[in-house]
C-alpha cells in the first residue's frame, strides 16, 4: 500500500510529522501541520483531512499565521525599580 | 451525600437513569462530538453519554454532557433530578450563603497511581483526544479545571484561581491555553510575564461535578472556589497537592496534568467553535509545557461540545452566572429579586427589581454593566417588574411588548469592553452596551397609560395547585 501523499489540509504545507498511532495497529494515525500546527485523524471525514475538501471558510495562509493577533498582548517587563 | 470524584456521579447518574452507555463501536470523529451535539436536544431531562468502544482505541473510557441538562445539573448539586430551573438557582443562592467552607487536605490522592515524567510524557498515552467542531484547529481540552497562583502573592490562597479555559494539544508535551483578560488566570499569567517568569500551572481534567461548576463561576479575585465548592457540596472539598507544582488540585479527578506557561511566548493556536456558538480565529496565543502528567489507570476522558446553543456549555455556566451577578447586585440594591444571566455566559442579562422611584430600574441596568462579570459580558441588560419571573421569557417578552417605549427606554452606552470573543463586538474587545428599561414608569416618571395592571386572582394559586394534583393523579 502506497502511503498517501501528506500534506496539510488547511495551510497545504507539505511538512506533515506524524504524532500518534493508534492503539489498535493500523486503523488510524494523528498527523500535524509543521506551520499551522493544524492536527488531524487520518480517520476522519475529508472535510477535515483532506485538502480539496478542506471548507474555504477554515483555510488559513502563510500571512494569517504570520500575523494572527496576540491574545493576550506580552506586556513590558517590570523595570528593576519598580 | 456529594460525590468525591467523577465516577461516583457518574454511578449516581447510571441509577437515576441519566447516562446513556454507547456499547456500539464509534468512530472518534464525527461520531463522539456528533452525539454529545445531539444529546441536548432531547430535552431537559438529557442524560449524560459514556463511549467505551471507540475504533482505534484499546482502553479508551470518554463521558460526554456530564451537565448537559437540568436534570443532571441537579443531580451535581444533590437534588431531585425533576427540580426546576428557577428553584435550582435558588439553592444555588441560599448554598452561596455558606461561603466560604475550607477544603480538606486529603493522602492518597486517586489520581498519584501513574505517572509520566518529563521527555515520557505524552498526553495521546493518557487521553482519547477527538476533535469537537470541524473547523476546530486541533484536539481540545475543554472542561478541565486549571490551578494557578499570583505570583506576587503565592501564598494568598484566595488570590488561587481553578478555572476552566480551552487548552488546544499541540504536541506530545505541548499545549496551548487561552486566558480570556477578563478572567483570573489572565491576571496570573500578566504578572508573571511582567517579572520575566513563567506561570506554573496544575490542570486537573476528570473531576467530581461541583468542581466543574465552581471552576465556571465568575467568582470574584480573591474568592477562593474550593471554599465555594464546599458550600455547594455542604461539605468540604478534598483536595492534594499536585506533586512538582505544589498546588493544590482535587483529590479525585482523573487526570492531572503538570507544567507552564512559558513566559513572554505566543504561537499560533486555534480556530476553536467557541461558546458564543462562533469560531474564533486563529490567533497567537500562550503555550503551556508539560512536565508530569499522573492518572488513574484507564481515565475516564470527561468531555464538553459546545456549539449552537444550548450545549452542555450552556448548562455548566448557567445557574453559576446568575447567582454571583444577583448577591452583587443585591449588596447594592436589596429591590432586585432575580438575576437571569444564563445565555451565553451572561452576554444578556434580565434582571427583576421593585422601584425605588422614577428611573431605578435604569439605575439597576447601569450597576449590572460595571459589575466584575458584567464589564467583560453583559452587553444586553432588560430590566422588568418584581411580578415578572426573569426566567419566564414569554413573561419578559410580554414586559417588552407592553412596558417599554423606545423613546425613553433604550439606552446605549458607547464603547464599553467586552470579552473578546464576543463576535457582535465593533473591534475585538469593545462594544456599545444596551439597558433596556421594561418596568411599569413610576413617580415622578409619568410615561405610558398604564392604569390598573391585570393580576392574577387571588384564588389562583390554590387552583394551580389543586388542578396540578388533579393532572397528576389522571
Amino acid at each position: 500500500m502506497t502511503a498517501p501523499p501528506r500534506v496539510c489540509p488547511r495551510c497545504a504545507d507539505e511538512t506533515v510529522e506524524h504524532i500518534f498511532a493508534s492503539p489498535v495497529p493500523g486503523v488510524w494515525d494523528v498527523l500535524q501541520c509543521g506551520r499551522c500546527l493544524y492536527m488531524w485523524r487520518t480517520s476522519e471525514p475529508a472535510r477535515r483531512s483532506s485538502r480539496d475538501a478542506y471548507p474555504d471558510g477554515f483555510r488559513m495562509t502563510a500571512d494569517e499565521i504570520e500575523n494572527a493577533s496576540e491574545v493576550p498582548t506580552v506586556p513590558p517587563l517590570r523595570s528593576p525599580l519598580a | 451525600m456529594p460525590h468525591d470524584d467523577l465516577r461516583g456521579f457518574l454511578d449516581a447518574l447510571d441509577g437515576q437513569g441519566q447516562l446513556l452507555r454507547i456499547t456500539d463501536e464509534v468512530l472518534p470523529e464525527p461520531d463522539v462530538a456528533a452525539a454529545a451535539n445531539a444529546v441536548p436536544r432531547l430535552g431537559d431531562a438529557a442524560p449524560a453519554l459514556y463511549f467505551d468502544n471507540i475504533r482505534g482505541f484499546t482502553n479508551a473510557r470518554i463521558a460526554m454532557n456530564v451537565h448537559g441538562s437540568w436534570a443532571n445539573h441537579a443531580l451535581a448539586l444533590g437534588l431531585p433530578k425533576k427540580t426546576g430551573t428557577k428553584e435550582q438557582v435558588e439553592e444555588f443562592i441560599r448554598r452561596w450563603e455558606r461561603f466560604p467552607v475550607e477544603p480538606e487536605w486529603r493522602e492518597n490522592p486517586l489520581w498519584a497511581e501513574n505517572t509520566l515524567e518529563g521527555d515520557d510524557v505524552d498526553i495521546f498515552q493518557v487521553l482519547p483526544l477527538i476533535r469537537l467542531n470541524d473547523g476546530d484547529g486541533g484536539f481540545y481540552i475543554d472542561k478541565a479545571a486549571v490551578v494557578s497562583k499570583d505570583p506576587d502573592d503565592p501564598e494568598h490562597s484566595g488570590k488561587q484561581n481553578v478555572g476552566i479555559y480551552r487548552i488546544e494539544v499541540k504536541g506530545r508535551r505541548k499545549l496551548a491555553l487561552q486566558p480570556v483578560p477578563v478572567h483570573d488566570i489572565a491576571l496570573h499569567l500578566r504578572t508573571a510575564e511582567e517579572r520575566g517568569e513563567d506561570l506554573p500551572v496544575a490542570i486537573a481534567l476528570g473531576n467530581d461535578p461541583v468542581i466543574s461548576i465552581v471552576a465556571s463561576t465568575p467568582m470574584l479575585y480573591e474568592e477562593n472556589e474550593y471554599e465555594l465548592a464546599g458550600a455547594l457540596r455542604g461539605a468540604p472539598a478534598p483536595i492534594a497537592r499536585a506533586p512538582l507544582t505544589g498546588l493544590p488540585v482535587p483529590w479525585g479527578s482523573e487526570v492531572v496534568i503538570e507544567g507552564v506557561v512559558e513566559g513572554r511566548r505566543r504561537e499560533i493556536e486555534g480556530p476553536f467553535g467557541e461558546f458564543t456558538g462562533h469560531y474564533s480565529g486563529g490567533r497567537s496565543m500562550p503555550v503551556i509545557r508539560v512536565d508530569r502528567i499522573s492518572h488513574r489507570t484507564d481515565p475516564v476522558f470527561e468531555h464538553l461540545f459546545l456549539g449552537m446553543p444550548w450545549t452542555e456549555c450552556d448548562y455548566l455556566i448557567a445557574a453559576n452566572t446568575c447567582v454571583p451577578l444577583y448577591q452583587q447586585l443585591k449588596a447594592d440594591f436589596p429591590e432586585v429579586q432575580a438575576v437571569n444571566a444564563m445565555y451565553t455566559h451572561g452576554l444578556v442579562v434580565i434582571v427583576s427589581t421593585k422601584k425605588r422611584y422614577g428611573g431605578f430600574a435604569k439605575a439597576v441596568g447601569m450597576r449590572v454593566l460595571t459589575t466584575p462579570h458584567g464589564l467583560g459580558y453583559a452587553s444586553t441588560v432588560i430590566v422588568v417588574d418584581e411580578d415578572v419571573d426573569p426566567f419566564n421569557l414569554p413573561q419578559v417578552m410580554w414586559a417588552l411588548s407592553t412596558k417599554m417605549n423606545p423613546s425613553g427606554d433604550l439606552i446605549t452606552v458607547p464603547n464599553l469592553p467586552v470579552m473578546q470573543l464576543a463576535p457582535q463586538a465593533q473591534s475585538p474587545g469593545l462594544v456599545d452596551k444596551l439597558i433596556m428599561d421594561a418596568t411599569t414608569p413610576v413617580p415622578p416618571d409619568d410615561r405610558g397609560h398604564y392604569g390598573n395592571q391585570v393580576r392574577d386572582l387571588p384564588e389562583a394559586a390554590e387552583w394551580l395547585d389543586r388542578l396540578q394534583r388533579l393532572a397528576d393523579r389522571g
